[in-house]
């Protein structure tokens, strides 16, 4: 155990659960302390990680857990959303009066269940984190425990997300079952091809984890999810859960099943064109802005999946890319959706946006860049998101998926550039209130800074995930 | 080994009796207790076949949670009126020939395992871990649990952890107006905080608040 060294960040943040419970339970009224420190020990999270260095391979406990480029660089993504998702839900939950201690906590116990997700090697390590973060998300989905809206979806994602955790796990004694192992590399030293067995366990895996990303046909859960959770969870439901499924669909399909790629392909393709098709149809019709949202989402898995089933490093690239400047766009978004208050009563419905451009100049100007991104319009982010998708199909020569890309994207257009106009150019409506706090400001300043400059400096981000090579 | 048979035999009359009992009789807090009867002989058993790690398991685990927390559903529920009869009568069920029929099933499957085992015993041996002689099985998993699998072990104990503070956020309320003992500020109480000694001038009274 000399190698201990290298999981600081996750023992770290484990005893900075205990301490903060242990505080916020013997301290009254310590909700602001607790939360503040959330954050700072999400900081001192980030220093561990940068503290070791970053490009080495390594592994401990046995191979089962693995740091290396990629994990440093998913733990990253995921420490830094949970830091927003905490600077820009302050305001909220007083307003809602759930600002409990037991927020914070949670947020980062299911931060760590996903670090934990993203350096597994191993079935049983990937798992344990699995289900650490999911237990988390459920509670955190009814945290609003009074509003029977927040109620429904805490018991609708745990009934569903137990029954897709049932399936991996059957999928998992599967492939123990005929691999003989549940480590990752050790799987793909004793594989022969003719196990079809393995390839029941496969499938059953990625059934599981297609769930956790909200992929077509497993997406049924996530709008009404989006919709009742308090809005503060909907953002972290939005973007850290599926950096750390990602993660986990990239490492165990090409560690130990890169041989096997004709099997699980198709799979992949099926579900890429399916959630690109439905998250760019079903969302037209829709009033509430989180529903939006999270049709929104099953389009933009549906893209990150494409660069999935490629089977080279380009895609695993381009994939990763394409969820950093999601990342990006959906924090932009939300602080956006957190501004819209009036009289301590937040609104969610695309109508309350009528007309804000004319009272709210400043707040429209950086919603519409984020709505353009994420329709992928040049030259914001979204667009090179997009960009580097398509170039990683076209050049395994998979044309029909980057038609199908293509086309569903302009239709995606569609319902964001209806936003835009009911924005700019309908009746305006009453002043909402501009006591927005320091983080909400803060957020929405870096993700459209960050959008709108993109284009001047993308080598930077493609310096730092050119380095992750997985095959 | 005339002892042996005899510990024997005699938990599994007692584990067999129970758990018929379990379902026969009427009051449902004799069949919990029937349940824990039947939960402590057979961890008897398993301790006699030398599996002491899973004895103490049931032990702990079945009647030291599970059955005790049936224990409370059950005395929650409303069971006054079924006090008198001990046995409940079998004309009244309908699910006997369904039950028979599980039973059954269950038994040609224990059969089937068994029958295996018997022709190829050499199946067993491929795919269990071998043990050194003299250490008992508590500490054969104990020496992989703390080493090889400590991540996973500590991070179980984190899922407990987020699911204890899930329950306590999900159904706790706090109540405004409760007045709760405080044994802190009880005891270090001190004579001269409470009693306080006045002069009382003849013929005025005593302003208690100054």
């Amino acid at each position: 155990m000399d190698k201990l060294n290298i999981i600081y960040p996750e023992i770290f943040i484990s005893l900075s659960i205990m301490f903060l419970l242990l505080l916020g339970v013997f301290k009254n009224n310590s909700s602001n302390l607790v939360i503040s420190l959330s954050v700072v020990a999400l900081i001192g999270t980030l220093i561990l990680i940068f503290g070791y260095p970053i490009n080495t391979n390594l592994e401990i406990f046995n191979g089962s857990y693995k740091i290396d480029y990629m994990s440093s660089y998913m733990k990253i993504l995921t420490i830094l959303s949970g830091i927003f998702v905490l600077l820009t839900s302050l305001k909220f939950l007083k307003i809602f009066k759930i600002l409990n201690i037991e927020y914070p906590i949670l947020i980062l116990c299911s931060i760590l269940g996903m670090m934990v997700m993203i350096s597994s090697n191993d079935l049983i390590v990937f798992y344990i984190g699995l289900e650490l973060q999911s237990l988390a998300l459920y509670v955190l989905a009814a945290f609003n425990r009074d509003e029977i809206k927040s109620s429904e979806a805490g018991l609708k994602y745990f009934v569903l997300s137990a029954l897709s955790s049932g399936l991996l796990l059957y999928g998992c004694s599967l492939i123990y079952g005929f691999s003989g192992t549940t480590n990752f590399d050790e799987i793909s030293y004793l594989m022969n091809n003719d196990q079809y067995g393995l390839t029941f366990g496969i499938v059953f895996i990625i059934v599981g984890l297609a769930f956790k990303i909200s992929a077509v046909p497993f997406h049924m859960w996530a709008p009404d999810v989006y919709e009742g959770s308090p809005t503060s969870v909907t953002l972290f439901f939005a973007v850290a859960p599926k950096v750390a499924a990602l993660t986990v669909i990239i490492r165990f399909l090409y560690v130990p099943f890169i041989n096997v790629i004709d099997q699980w392909q198709l799979i992949i393709i099926f579900l890429s064109i399916a959630s690109m098709i439905f998250g760019s149809i079903a969302a037209i019709g829709q009033k509430n802005l989180k529903r939006l949202i999270a049709y929104s989402s099953i389009g933009h898995m549906g893209y990150a999946l494409a660069g999935l089933c490629v089977g080279t490093n380009l895609g695993i690239q381009s994939s990763i890319i394409y969820i950093s400047i999601y990342l990006v766009m959906n924090f932009g978004f939300f602080s956006c959706l957190f501004m819209l208050k009036r009289n301590d009563k937040y609104f969610e419905n695309i109508e309350d946006l009528s007309g804000l451009a004319k009272n709210h100049p400043l707040i429209s100007l950086s919603l519409m860049i984020i709505l353009f991104s994420l329709a992928g319009i040049p030259p914001l982010a979204g667009f090179f998101a997009k960009l580097y998708i398509f170039k990683a199909v076209l050049h395994q020569s998979m044309y029909y998926l980057a038609i199908i890309g293509l086309l569903t994207t302009v239709i995606a257009a569609y319902y964001y550039l209806r936003i835009i106009k009911i924005m700019y150019f309908d009746l305006e409506k009453e002043k909402y209130d501009k006591d927005y706090n320091l983080g909400l400001k803060f957020t929405l300043t870096v993700s459209t800074i960050l959008i709108l400059f993109y284009f001047v400096y993308p080598s930077k981000l493609i310096n730092i995930i050119s380095q992750i090579n997985i095959i | 080994m005339l002892a042996h048979s005899l510990f024997f035999y005699v938990f599994s009359f007692i584990a067999i009796f129970s758990a018929i009992m379990v379902t026969a009789s009427k009051n449902t807090v004799h069949s919990v207790f029937f349940l824990i009867l039947d939960f402590i002989s057979i961890s008897c058993l398993f301790i006699m076949i030398g599996a002491e790690f899973l004895g103490m398991i049931m032990l702990i685990v079945y009647v030291g949670a599970v059955a005790v927390l049936f224990l409370f559903v059950v005395m929650m529920l409303n069971v006054a009126q079924q006090k008198k009869q001990w046995f409940s009568s079998f004309g009244s069920s309908k699910h006997i020939p369904l039950g028979v029929l599980i039973s059954v099933i269950i038994f040609f499957e224990l059969i089937i395992v068994i029958g295996g085992w018997k022709y190829k015993p050499e199946v067993f041996s491929s795919i269990t871990e071998s043990q050194n002689i003299g250490e008992s099985n508590t500490h054969s998993i104990g020496n992989v649990l703390y080493t090889d699998y400590i991540h996973l072990f500590q991070l179980s104990g984190m899922i407990l952890l987020v699911a204890m503070i899930g329950a306590i956020v999900l159904t706790f309320r706090k109540r405004a107006g409760l007045k709760r003992q405080s044994y802190f500020s009880q005891i270090s109480r001190e004579r001269s905080d409470s009693i306080d000694l006045v002069d009382v001038p003849h013929n005025k009274g005593v302003d208690i608040d100054g």
